[in-house]
C-alpha cells in the first residue's frame, strides 16, 4: 500500500477520538415492508416488496427481509423479482402508515434528549452529549434495547430496529449495519480497528464501487488500509478536495457529518404504466407531475428559476431515432449540443440537453437507465425571473417536454432547483400576474381543507388516477406532512 | 387483495389498559351476514380526508387480513379490503 509518511500539515498523527460513544442511530430496517406485515399478519415470514404502484415496469421500494434473503433488492423490476422469487408478495405504498410509525418513532427517540435528528423517514440521530449527567445516567446499551422494546410495545411486535452507538454519526450508522435485522452493536476506541478488519470498503457508509475504484489505486484495499491512510493522501490522491479530509476524521470517530443540507431541488418522477410517445397519454401524467411539484415548492415556502424535465426513453424494441440520424453516441453527444445551442432561445435561458453517457452523474437515474435498457435524456433552463405557480411550472416544463426525441417514454421527472425564499407577499405590477397566484392559493386552501388534489387542473384527471405519491424511501422526510393530506 | 368499500357493523372494545397500541380493538363484525372475530390487531394509524379524521385498522381473525376505516366524524366503519390469507 502507498503510504504518505509526511507530515500532514493539517491533522498531524490524528489518533482515534477517545470520547466516549454517545451518539445513537436508530434504524427502522426494511422500514416500509416491515410495517406491512406489522399491519397484516398474513404476510410475515413471506418475501414481501413494496412498490408505488403495482404495474409491469414497477420497481420494489422496499423488500422484507425474507425477500432480501433470497436476493432481491432495492430498485430491482418487479419481473426481474418474480424470476427470483415467484411468490413474492407486491404491495402498494401507504404513506399515512409510514408516517404515523415515523411519528411513534420520533416521539419515541425525542424522549431521551432533545438532539435528535432524522436522516430519513426510517432512520435518526440521538445525541446524547449534555444529557449523560442528569436524565441519562444507564449505559447506552441499556437505552437502546430499552427503546426497541417501545417500537414493540408502541408500534407492534413485529417491529425491528437497529440500534449503533459510536462517537460520531458514521461510527453509529456503521454499528447499526453490523447485526441486521434487530442488532445492537457500539463501536468506539476500544474495537474500532476489529470492527474495520471485519468489513469491506463496501459495507463504509458512504463508499461504494466508484470510491472503491479510487480507493484501490492508492492501494488501500481494506477499511484497515483506509484507517492507515494519510490525510495528504486521501485529500490529494483519492478525493482531491477537503473530502478527504473528512474521511481522515470520519474514520477516526470525530464528527464531520453534523452540518444541515441545503435544498437544492424539488422534483417528481413518474414510470410509465404505458410506454408510449403519445402525448395524450403522457401529457396528463406530466401535468399531474408538475402540479404535484409545485405543491411541493409552495410547501418549502421557496420559488425556483430553474426547472428540468428528463426521460427514460425505451429503445428496446426499435433503434433510435438518434442512432438512426446522429450515429455513434459520441456524435450524437456533440451534435445534440450542437442541436441545443442552434435553437433560437430566449435570452434570459440557459439550456442544456444530453444522452447519459455524456455529463448524467445521477447514480440512480443511470441505474434507471441500466435497469430499463432506455436511454437518458434531459433539457433544463434557468429562467432570469422566478415562478411557483402550477401553470407557470407547467408552461415551462412543457416547452422543454417538446423538445423531446420522438421516442416511447419510459419514465419522466420534472425538477425544479435555483430556490430562493418566496416573495408571495409582494403584489405584482402586472393584473395577470397577481391573478395567477391569487388562483394558486385559492386552490391551495380548498386542498388543504378538503384533501390534497381535491382541485386540479381538469387536464390532470386521468394523470391523478395513474400517479401514486410517491414514497420518499431514500431522501429526507420534509414531505410527509404534506403527504399526509393526502387521503 | 379483494377491495371491498362496504359499511359494516362493528363491535368494538376500548380497554383500560394494555400496549398503547392495542387501547381500542375491533373485537368482531358483521359482513354479509357473517361474523368475523377479529383475533389480532396489526396496526392502527390515523389518516385524514381533507379535515375528517380517519382511523385505519389493519385487523386479523388468524387466516385472512381486514383493512377497516372508522370515521371519526361520521362515526362508521367500513371493510375497505381483505387480504387472504391462502399463501398459494
Amino acid at each position: 500500500m502507498k503510504t504518505d509518511n509526511s507530515v500532514n500539515a493539517r491533522w498531524g498523527q490524528l489518533g482515534i477520538n477517545p470520547e466516549e460513544a454517545q451518539i445513537m442511530h436508530i434504524d427502522l430496517n426494511s422500514a416500509f415492508a416491515t410495517i406491512e406485515q406489522q399491519a397484516r399478519p398474513s404476510l410475515r415470514g413471506r418475501p414481501v416488496g413494496v412498490t408505488n404502484r403495482i404495474s409491469k415496469n414497477c420497481c420494489v421500494i422496499a423488500a422484507s427481509h425474507e425477500a432480501k434473503s433470497l436476493g432481491i433488492k432495492v430498485g430491482m423490476g418487479l419481473m426481474e423479482a418474480r424470476l427470483i422469487a415467484p411468490d413474492l408478495f407486491m404491495i402498494e405504498s401507504d404513506p399515512p402508515k409510514y408516517h404515523w410509525v415515523y411519528k411513534k418513532l420520533c416521539a419515541i427517540m425525542k424522549s431521551y434528549s432533545p438532539n435528535v435528528v432524522m436522516k430519513s423517514i426510517d432512520e435518526g440521530i440521538i445525541d446524547f452529549h449534555g444529557t449523560r449527567k442528569t436524565i441519562n445516567k444507564r449505559p447506552l446499551e441499556d437505552i437502546g434495547m430499552e427503546i426497541k422494546q417501545r417500537v414493540k410495545s408502541d408500534v407492534g411486535k413485529w417491529m425491528k430496529i437497529n440500534v449503533g452507538i459510536g462517537p460520531n454519526r458514521f461510527l453509529a450508522k456503521t454499528a447499526s449495519n453490523l447485526h441486521k435485522p434487530d442488532g445492537l452493536d457500539k463501536i468506539d476506541h476500544s474495537n474500532l480497528k476489529d470492527v474495520y478488519r471485519s468489513l469491506k470498503l463496501t459495507d463504509l457508509t458512504g463508499i461504494a464501487k466508484h470510491y472503491e475504484a479510487r480507493l484501490n489505486t492508492v492501494g488501500i484495499f481494506t477499511p484497515l488500509d483506509f484507517l492507515n491512510a494519510s490525510s495528504n493522501t486521501l485529500r490529494k490522491q483519492v478525493f482531491h478536495s477537503v473530502i478527504g479530509d473528512d474521511w481522515y476524521q470520519r474514520l477516526r470517530g470525530y464528527e464531520v457529518d453534523d452540518g444541515s443540507t441545503k435544498l437544492g431541488h424539488i422534483g417528481r418522477q413518474f414510470v410509465l404504466d404505458i410506454r408510449t410517445n403519445d402525448d395524450s397519454v403522457i401529457l396528463p401524467r406530466f401535468h399531474y407531475l408538475c402540479e404535484t411539484v409545485g405543491k411541493k415548492l409552495r410547501f418549502n415556502q421557496v420559488d425556483a428559476r430553474g426547472i428540468l424535465v428528463w426521460m427514460i426513453l425505451d429503445t428496446s424494441s426499435q433503434t433510435t431515432h438518434l442512432d438512426a440520424v446522429q450515429g455513434s453516441k459520441e456524435e450524437r453527444t456533440s451534435r445534440i449540443y450542437n442541436t441545443s445551442s442552434e435553437r433560437q432561445m430566449p435570452a434570459d435561458t440557459v439550456m442544456r440537453q444530453e444522452p447519459v453517457s455524456a455529463t448524467s452523474s445521477a447514480g440512480w437515474q443511470d441505474q434507471a437507465v441500466r435497469s430499463s435498457g432506455g436511454e437518458y435524456w434531459q433539457m433544463r433552463k434557468m429562467h432570469k425571473s422566478t415562478f411557483y405557480t402550477d401553470k407557470d411550472i407547467y408552461t415551462r416544463a412543457l416547452y422543454l417536454f417538446n423538445q423531446r426525441p420522438k421516442l416511447p417514454v419510459a419514465t419522466i421527472g420534472v425538477t425544479c432547483y435555483g430556490f430562493s425564499p418566496t416573495n408571495r407577499a409582494q403584489a405584482s405590477l402586472f393584473e395577470d400576474q397577481n391573478k395567477q397566484e391569487w388562483l394558486t392559493e385559492a386552490v391551495d386552501e380548498i386542498n388543504e381543507r378538503y384533501g390534497i388534489f381535491m382541485v386540479h387542473s381538469l387536464n390532470t384527471l386521468e394523470g391523478k388516477k395513474i400517479v401514486r405519491q410517491k414514497i420518499p424511501a431514500f431522501g429526507g422526510s420534509k414531505y410527509f406532512e404534506l403527504l399526509l393530506e393526502r387521503a | 387483495m379483494t377491495e371491498v368499500n362496504q359499511r359494516i357493523e362493528v363491535v368494538t372494545l376500548f380497554k383500560s389498559e394494555g400496549d398503547p397500541s392495542e387501547l381500542i380493538f375491533p373485537a368482531r363484525m358483521r359482513w354479509r351476514k357473517e361474523e368475523i372475530i377479529f383475533t389480532e390487531l396489526g396496526l392502527r394509524h390515523p389518516t385524514h380526508k381533507g379535515q375528517r379524521m380517519i382511523h385505519v385498522f389493519d385487523m386479523s381473525d388468524g387466516v385472512n387480513d381486514y383493512r377497516l376505516e372508522f370515521d371519526a366524524e361520521m362515526l362508521t366503519w367500513t371493510l375497505i379490503s381483505i387480504l387472504s390469507g391462502d399463501k398459494k
